[in-house]
């Protein structure tokens, strides 16, 4: 074979790579970023979350909130248009700026009042914060965007009809007996060590500025605590943050009323509710709904 | 200065523009050494004095020991080995946020200073110069070329490690025409490639093998991510090895191959043959051989099999995870050997087939120490590998990417044969160009190379 110059060498790899560049600039531009693409850290998860909030039509209510909410899924709610903003590795703090930002406020605001140990993703807010969403990247992933293509062919996100029957089969199965001692007393070993003072007094006093600043566009915003074990509960972080929100929002009607049978409730790893015990709160909470829509 | 960084790729811009410049010929190797020293000093201005103290001290060592070798080279490699000892295994010791360690400030200072980058490498390639040079009872070479063969920027961080014997009579005048460029090109973007596309993606895959996530996974997750960190770790140090080459190819030096498809190895001792090869060959001359090999009987060709991988276990980190890994590695070496020529006779592909796998998948469980350098945590993870999965919430992890990631990985290996390198060569700078976009579109999160934290 006749060897092949170094200059054409080089102006076909050049071709070929601008091609690639050209084409994927030119399919990005005609389908968009739209396409939801599959996560695989927990970093893309928020991006994922925040993404479809940025880019779809205000919801009537949202939940910010840690990974604790995180596990409330959306598809366990009954009352349409819902939306779970709660990062994994987060601060409720974060979804609560980023809702804030935008220029149309849901109508209801549920904030999750346990973690308040972590200060809110300055970088998060300010990407989200602008109008219309994060900047559209020029050239999309392709490899991310076809198997984006194919999960969603597969795995078509469920709606709570689509759900409904499985979970109540769930809720008729007994709790969990799972013996989750050993991440038990790791979470509390973890909470004891933890002590949140200065980064709860400084969210508190944001979760209250900007409490003011929703409610005097019109929506409304209430606070709500997800249960921890018994021994969680009695933490010292945990007794902390629950000291410093209830002293700043001592109004009960500032709280979201839950009621749900305690011993239900199950935390396989020691801190996040278990599915059948999501569901069991996300029900809770989906009772309280109407009356509080309607009351506005 | 990663050799990923825009910094990086300004500064290797810089330093070959001038390079070739006729005016600055004669210069040529001041002109590397001057690059170099920057390039090291770029991220770790305060350990440029201890690499100056290695160097300066080896070359003092090599003039000594060519007048006498018996007690000068004992003497040098003595000294390397310290300088190693001493900044890779102080932490063992001692805490370096404790206000007071010795009292003496100096003192001090040493003991609080950072793990030197690159540190492991510079050091094996200032025994092989007293080794190399000293046996060959030659004149004594110059200070400059010793300190471009020392720290060479392309292998200064993670090598290859290069033998002297090879290196130093590569050290002539270099010339623009002689430059290779279009092999120099192909290995610059097979490395960027796998580093960028391969192993920055898997990387957040397999960042779930990390303590206490992995605790969250399903047991057929943690088997899919023990192979998902095999192909990690071979496509994130392979492409640092071939941009390493093709650098040197672009100055007029030639490296030795670090990889040859290891995971296509049918037995242990031939994965020594074909991973990081530059290290087991420096370490079957330098420390098997002069153990004595395997000229002293079975017995004592084991004792030196556990020896040297044992140490070169150690070589990776100070650890009972590094220790282990090396350990396991001599053990497994040590089983085969007697079954190597019996098992040699069996001339099947699917036997061959079935013995790929096997090593495979023993290479890469043993992996699991160098993600876990915390023992407890890796025998944990390992653990976990047999025991059902408790989480009924685990994390999802997407099988088709993590096949699309390995990909190119796995056609390396097992895609090959005559008439499909025919065929490549046809398409070869379209699937390099092609390559060049994928890892420019689809390039992981940035990450470090594993190998600099060696």
């Amino acid at each position: 074979m006749e060897r092949m110059s170094a200059v054409r060498w080089f102006a076909r790899c050049a071709v070929s790579a601008a091609t690639l560049l050209v084409a994927s600039g030119l399919a990005t531009a005609w389908l968009g970023n739209n396409l939801q693409v599959p996560a695989t850290t927990t970093r893309d998860g928020t991006l994922i979350t925040l993404n479809r909030y940025a880019k779809e039509p205000i919801p009537d209510i949202v939940l910010v909130g840690s990974s604790l909410t995180f596990r409330l899924k959306e598809e366990y709610f009954a009352t349409p248009r819902l939306r779970n903003l709660a990062l994994a590795g987060g601060s409720p703090v974060t979804g609560l700026e980023i809702v804030a930002n935008q220029p149309r406020l849901p109508k209801l605001v549920l904030i999750e009042a346990n973690v308040l140990s972590r200060a809110p993703d300055a970088a998060l807010v300010e990407r989200y914060s602008r109008s219309g969403g994060a900047a559209e990247p020029r050239f999309f992933r392709p490899v991310r965007t076809a198997v984006a293509a194919y999960e969603n062919w597969l795995h078509a996100p469920l709606g709570h009809a689509q759900v409904a029957s499985a979970l109540d089969q769930l809720l008729k199965h007994p709790p969990s007996d799972f013996d989750n001692h050993v991440y038990a007393d790791r979470a509390l070993q973890q909470f004891n060590a933890q002590d949140p003072t200065a980064v709860a007094l400084a969210n508190v006093k944001r979760v209250e500025q900007l409490i003011a600043s929703i409610e005097a566009r019109g929506s409304r915003a209430l606070l709500f605590e997800l249960p921890y074990t018994e021994p969680l509960e009695g933490s010292r972080s945990a007794t902390i943050t629950r000291e410093i929100v209830h002293a700043k929002f001592p109004a009960p009607d500032r709280w979201l009323p839950i009621a749900y049978s305690r011993n239900e409730l199950r935390w396989a790893d020691g801190v996040h509710l278990d599915e059948r015990s999501a569901v069991i709160v996300s029900q809770s909470i989906d009772r309280a709904l109407p009356s509080l829509l309607g009351s506005r | 200065m990663t050799f990923t960084s825009w910094q990086f790729g300004l500064f290797v811009a810089v330093v070959f523009g001038l390079y070739y410049l006729p005016a600055l010929r004669t210069l040529q190797v001041q002109w590397l050494v001057f690059a170099s020293l920057f390039f090291y000093g770029y991220g770790q201005p305060q350990l440029l004095p201890l690499l100056a103290v290695a160097v300066f001290g080896t070359y003092l060592f090599l003039i000594l020991a060519l007048r006498n070798r018996s007690i000068w080279l004992p003497v040098g490699i003595a000294f390397n080995l310290a300088l190693l000892a001493f900044f890779k295994y102080k932490f063992l010791f001692i805490d370096p946020g404790s206000s007071g360690l010795s009292g003496v400030a100096p003192v001090d200072f040493l003991l609080r200073l950072p793990l030197p980058i690159g540190i492991s490498f510079f050091v094996f390639h200032n025994i092989s110069l007293l080794v190399d040079l000293t046996r060959q009872k030659g004149a004594p070479p110059d200070l400059i070329s010793v300190f471009l063969y020392i720290i060479f920027f392309p292998q200064l961080v993670s090598g290859p490690i290069t033998r002297a014997e090879m290196f130093m009579p590569q050290i002539t005048p270099k010339y623009f025409g002689d430059i290779a460029f279009v092999e120099a090109a192909k290995w610059v973007l097979t490395g960027f490639f796998f580093k960028l596309y391969v192993a920055n993606n898997l990387n957040e895959m397999t960042s779930y093998m990390d303590f206490p996530l992995y605790e969250t996974l399903q047991t057929q997750d943690r088997w899919l991510l023990v192979f998902l960190y095999g192909y990690q770790i071979y496509a994130d140090f392979f492409g640092y090895s071939a941009i390493a080459i093709g650098l040197a190819m672009l100055f007029g030096y030639r490296l030795p191959v670090n990889f040859n498809l290891p995971y296509i190895s049918t037995s242990f001792s031939e994965f020594w043959t074909r991973w990081h090869i530059s290290l087991s060959n420096w370490l079957r001359t330098y420390l098997y051989i002069p153990l004595g090999g395997n000229r002293h009987g079975a017995g004592r060709t084991y004792l030196n099999l556990m020896i040297v991988m044992g140490l070169g276990g150690l070589w990776h980190g100070a650890g009972l995870s590094y220790l282990m890994w090396g350990l396991l590695h001599g053990l497994l070496l040590v089983i085969e050997r007697p079954l190597l020529t019996p098992l040699k006779s069996i001339d099947s592909a699917l036997f061959r087939a079935v013995r790929i796998s096997f090593v495979f998948v023993c290479v890469s469980m043993l992996w699991i120490f160098f993600k876990l350098p915390n023992f407890d945590h890796a025998v944990s993870y390992l653990s976990g590998m047999f025991a059902p999965s408790t989480n009924s919430n685990p994390p999802k992890l997407f099988y088709s990417l993590a096949v699309l990631y390995s990909l190119p990985v796995i056609v390396q290996h097992f895609v090959s044969g005559t008439a499909f390198e025919r065929t490549l060569r046809r398409v070869e700078p379209y699937m390099y160009g092609s390559m060049a976009a994928l890892m420019y579109l689809e390039a992981g999160p940035e990450t470090s190379f594993i190998y600099f934290q060696f």
